[in-house]
């Protein structure tokens, strides 16, 4: 705006649209004259009074430069600074966690919600080898402040940037000195232990004002085309242990249950055993009872017993056949149970 | 009048001001060119300076500044390609010579991406994937060797041991870098080798073999479940057998025992008079016939004998 004030101010002559300010300026010191002075020194003083003060927030530092070189840094508040651009302010977040995701990006975290996360389309930044040669997908946060608000603005031109590419290549450079195996199970968290440590170093030796918080692995898995094949293994695995279970449950069911078969088997044999002697015992003692008494007559206890005998069993006895001798088969048939079989 | 003079005079301040005074800011360091030509030494120290009104500013940033390469696909000594990303840091150390030599960042950059990505690419195809996957201190435990996934592996040598690895391959990348550098006025501080992957079809090629490798764990799971199934079946079959045998053996034992114990108390008793005895049990035997039975008797038998007798009286 003074630009243009100026040259038009000097040149009498000038686009005819301008006529009128070239009236007020050139017609001297009438009262248009002055109110465009006026006007131009108010603007200015409220550019001035605008331009003088600042508000540093509580997370934040201000980094104070009068015409380009640092005078200091403030802290949060009201404050204020020589205007016109002469001093110039910028606002570092030092207080503030800040973090760097690598191989997906928290694409919504609002408030009392779930964040939630995009993976797709940083494969480039996850994919890496390991040291048998294999690939793995490797999800990881780099969590920092800016501790020297000087050295972060001041030391690179682009120190976020710079973090990124070291975090890349010092995960890569650890995950590359590891079995893919090892990578996949034991050694998180030694790889976020040594990466923070190595990615401080590196930093350091920028001095880019720059400290690591923390390294956090998420997500570290096999690529996607062979995770089917990773689920696999885990299945079979499982397999395996139901198929232990199942052999070990039939054994559980069988072995039991032939102990007690077993015990069974022995038991009746010593029922056996007992009823066995008893009998023994039992008929010892008729049989000699019965014997007794034969010896005092011998003669007629024999023929009553076998009398008796026969009178017993000939009502259920089918045929009775008599063999004479000398002749060849079965004499004239005496059909005992025939009649009697009529009578019952 | 008054107020129009001060105007002009602000005006002309400002416009002289604008000529004669340059500020240089922290980040950056500055150049008086006059004439086409640079003139004195270097600003660095930032601030508000003065110069004569024709001298132009030359400024170049003081920061330490990201060169990031192309990914460049690389074969390596082994003949597998891979994609290599690298990122280097530089700065502009001599802003004299590097405003003569490259004029501007954009100049210098060109010239870096010659100089870093050759080097890279002779470093990388001289150098097997090993060295540049793994670091100097690569070691493998005794225990991961064991694993049979990994015993398999015919295509890598687990225990090759890096002759530089990582680091110190980075370390040689710089060297030579800043040995085939020209004095350009730049000064390069590292080369890191962000990225290393296989080219799709080689990427291809290691993810069938991953698939293979671990189809093969699987399957070795499922036959050592078959396997371990077969041998507690095997012993359940074992102790079924043992267990029975015992038993009836044992049953065999009592029942023997008491079979002796009976016909020891038979002996006894029966030795008495074996005769009767005979003719005793005989009768017992006939008492057991059971329906249905044929009694064959012999025409002189007692009983026939006496039912002959019956008949004639």
């Amino acid at each position: 705006m003074i630009q243009s004030v100026k040259s038009n101010g000097r040149g009498q002559q000038g686009p005819p649209d301008l006529q009128d300010l070239l009236d007020k300026l050139g017609g001297g010191g009438g009262p248009s004259g002055k109110l465009v002075v006026g006007a131009i020194v108010v603007i200015a003083l409220i550019w001035a009074a605008m331009t003088s003060f600042y508000t540093v927030q509580p997370e934040e530092r201000a980094v104070v430069k009068r015409f380009g070189a640092v005078i200091g840094i403030t802290d949060p508040g009201l404050h204020f600074k020589i205007p016109f651009n002469i001093d110039q302010v910028q606002f570092v977040a030092t207080e503030r966690v800040l973090k760097q995701e690598f191989g997906f990006r928290t694409t919504s975290s609002e408030a009392g919600r779930a964040s939630t996360y995009s993976a797709q389309q940083f494969e480039d930044e996850s994919l890496m080898l390991t040291g048998d040669l294999n690939m793995i997908d490797v999800e990881w946060v780099v969590q920092y402040r800016i501790n020297d608000p000087i050295k972060f603005l001041y030391q690179m031109r682009e120190p976020t940037r710079t973090l990124r590419d070291i975090s890349e290549s010092v995960m890569r450079r650890i995950v590359g000195n590891m079995l893919g195996s090892e990578v996949l199970t034991i050694g998180r968290v030694e790889i976020q232990q040594i990466a923070g440590e190595e990615i401080q170093t590196l930093m350091d030796g920028y001095d880019a004002g720059i400290r690591i918080s923390t390294v956090e692995m998420q997500d570290v898995v096999p690529p996607p085309a062979v995770q089917p094949a990773f689920n696999e293994v885990n299945e079979a695995r499982q397999e395996r242990e139901r198929m232990i279970n199942e052999a070990q449950k039939r054994v559980n069911q069988e072995i039991p249950n032939a102990e007690g078969g077993a015990l069974r088997t022995v038991a009746e044999a010593e029922g056996y055993a007992t009823e066995r002697v008893n009998r023994a015992e039992g008929e010892s003692a008729r049989f000699s009872a019965v014997l007794a008494e034969y010896a005092m007559a011998p003669e007629v206890t024999r023929s009553r017993l076998y009398l008796e005998t026969l009178d017993e069993i000939l009502p259920t006895i089918g045929q009775v056949l008599v063999v004479q001798e000398g002749q060849l088969g079965p004499l004239p048939l005496l059909d005992v149970n025939r009649n009697s079989g009529g009578e019952q | 009048m008054k107020p129009i003079l001060i105007a002009i005079l602000v005006i002309i301040a400002a416009a002289v001001g604008n000529f004669i005074f340059y500020t240089v800011d922290e980040a950056e360091q500055a150049i008086i060119v006059q004439f086409g030509e640079p003139i004195g030494d270097v600003v660095s120290e930032p601030g508000l300076k003065l110069k004569l009104p024709w001298q132009q500013v030359r400024y170049f940033d003081k920061r330490l500044l990201v060169w990031d390469g192309d990914v460049t696909q690389i074969p390596t000594l082994g003949r597998e390609f891979i994609l290599v990303d690298t990122t280097a840091r530089w700065r502009i150390a001599d802003p004299l010579l590097f405003l003569t030599s490259v004029r501007d960042e954009r100049g210098a950059r060109t010239r870096l991406d010659d100089i870093v990505d050759s080097v890279v690419r002779d470093m990388v195809s001289s150098t097997e994937l090993e060295e540049i996957v793994r670091s100097k201190d690569w070691e493998v435990s005794a225990e991961a060797l064991d694993d049979p996934a990994l015993a398999e592996r015919s295509d890598v040598n687990l225990k090759m041991q890096p002759k530089l690895g990582r680091e110190l391959l980075e370390q040689e990348i710089l060297n030579r870098a800043r040995d085939s550098m020209p004095d350009l006025g730049i000064e390069l501080d590292d080369v890191r080798i962000k990225r290393v992957n296989y080219i799709s079809s080689v990427r291809q090629q290691v993810e069938s073999r991953m698939i293979a490798e671990r189809q093969s764990i699987a399957e070795r799971f499922r036959s050592e479940g078959r396997g371990r199934s077969q041998e507690i079946l095997g012993n359940m079959e074992r102790d079924l057998r043992r267990i029975q045998s015992e038993a009836a053996k044992e049953a065999e034992q009592i029942r023997g025992r008491a079979d002796a114990k009976a016909t020891q108390i038979y002996g006894q008793a029966f030795g008495a008079d074996p005769e009767f005895y005979s003719f005793f049990r005989t009768l017992e035997s006939y008492r057991a016939l059971g329906e249905n039975s044929t009694l064959m008797l012999r025409a002189d038998s007692d009983f026939f004998r006496y039912l002959e007798r019956s008949q004639l009286q």
